[in-house]
This record gives structure tokens, C-alpha cells and sequence, in this order.
């Protein structure tokens, strides 16, 4: 241990607790098809862990931070991968979400749902809904922060 | 039986941490008590059994529970 941060409980528990529920919030993500959780919760996991590192360690840290401007920036990036995935599946010919005609090589015969191909797109709008909720809970709390700091 | 005990003594906690939610002056108390509801909360879910419901339900009272402290260094701490 280098540098401490506050106390020796902050410090521990930063170190074991913050990998743990980034780790943790990808797994649901991944797992979200098979056990309870998926792109809400997994993103509200990773916010929870960035946001323990900027409480413990402050703002200047550069490991876990993300600023306020790019998590506007990448909230609504993660609403365009959403949209972007439907708008896929129209371009080629189908409807909007309509997973049959996701451009990927797992087997689409003409629209006809494939379990692999639906679990794929699926997992891309849950990647969207992942980025726009973390960054999203970010932003709240740099913009409540802030608003503290400054009086 | 015991399935229904248990959720009784669960109903009358949350009963309970609301209402003193309500009554407490001090707000720091409110926010930790709010959490102790939250939590009651997940664990009637689940015995409801609803596990994806109790899951969103516990990370989103750490996360309601973080916003309240922050903005708790703005407010005043004791309510008149």
C-alpha cells in the first residue's frame, strides 16, 4: 500500500470492493439471458463501483473517473447503439427489432428467428441500455457534487 | 406457516422503518433508515419470488442511498 485514502477502512474496502462490482456488473450483463439481472441492473452495478471510487478517492483520480461531459456524451451513445440495432434490422428488410435479420452468420434464413441470432441482438441492445444507464447515474451524481462544492 | 410469519415480521419492519423515516429529525438517520427499508423490501421480493425485482430493488437503494448523503453535505442536517 502506497498511499491511503482517509482511513485504512476506506482504503481495504475501496480496493476489494470497487474490481468486485465492476467485475460483477459485466457478469450480470453477459449472464443476463439465464439468471436474474440484465442491462439495467448490470449498468446501475458498474455506476455503483465508479461512483464509490470518486467518494473515496475524490475527483482527481484517473483510474475510475469518468467526467461529467463525456457521460453526457456516452449516455447518448448508448441510446444510439439501441437505436442503431433497429435501424440494422429495417435496413435490411425486416422490422424495427426484428432479430431475424441481424447482419451476423449464426444462421437467418429470411426473417425466421434463430435463438442464437435473437440472443445477439439481444445482447447489443442490452449493451446500449448498460451505457445509457451508468453513465446516466455518472452524471447525476458529478452534477449533485458539483452543485455542493461550489457553496 | 413459516413462510407466512416471516413475511409478516417483514411487513410490520417495513411498516416500522417507514414510519420512522417519517417521524425522524435527524436526516442522516432517515437516509440510513431508508436503506434498512430498501433492504426490507428486497427481501419481501424475493419471497414473493420475484429475484430480478429484488435485484434491481438493492442497487438502486445504494445508489438512492449515496445520492441522499451527497446531498445531505448541502443541506442542514437536523429538520426543525
Amino acid at each position: 500500500m502506497k498511499k491511503k485514502y482517509g482511513s485504512s477502512v476506506l482504503d481495504i474496502s475501496f480496493r476489494i470492493i470497487t474490481p468486485f462490482t465492476l467485475i460483477y456488473g459485466v457478469y450480470v450483463y453477459l449472464n443476463g439471458e439465464i439468471s436474474p439481472g440484465g442491462g439495467f441492473q448490470a449498468g446501475a452495478l458498474l455506476a455503483v463501483g465508479v461512483v464509490l471510487a470518486r467518494l473515496i478517492m475524490g475527483a482527481e483520480n484517473k483510474i475510475y473517473n469518468v467526467s461529467g461531459r463525456s457521460a453526457v456524451i456516452l449516455a447518448g451513445v448508448g441510446t444510439f447503439i439501441y437505436a442503431l440495432t433497429g435501424w440494422v434490422t429495417m435496413l435490411r428488410g425486416g422490422k424495427f427489432l426484428d432479430y431475424g435479420f441481424l447482419p451476423f452468420a449464426i444462421g437467418s434464413h429470411g426473417g425466421h428467428m434463430w435463438p442464437a441470432l435473437h440472443a445477439t441482438g439481444i445482447l447489443f441492445i442490452e449493451l446500449g441500455v448498460t451505457l445509457c444507464v451508468m453513465m446516466t447515474i455518472i452524471d447525476i451524481l458529478d452534477v449533485v457534487v458539483e452543485r455542493t462544492d461550489i457553496e | 406457516m413459516q413462510n407466512l410469519i416471516i413475511e409478516a415480521a417483514l411487513l410490520l419492519f417495513l411498516i416500522g422503518t417507514t414510519v420512522s423515516v417519517i417521524v425522524l429529525k435527524d436526516l442522516l438517520s432517515a437516509t440510513f433508515v431508508y436503506c434498512a427499508f430498501s433492504y426490507c423490501a428486497v427481501l419481501l421480493y424475493l419471497m414473493m419470488g420475484s429475484p430480478d425485482v429484488a435485484f434491481t430493488e438493492a442497487v438502486i437503494g445504494v445508489v438512492s442511498t449515496i445520492y441522499f448523503v451527497v446531498a445531505l453535505k448541502k443541506l442542514d442536517r437536523w429538520c426543525k
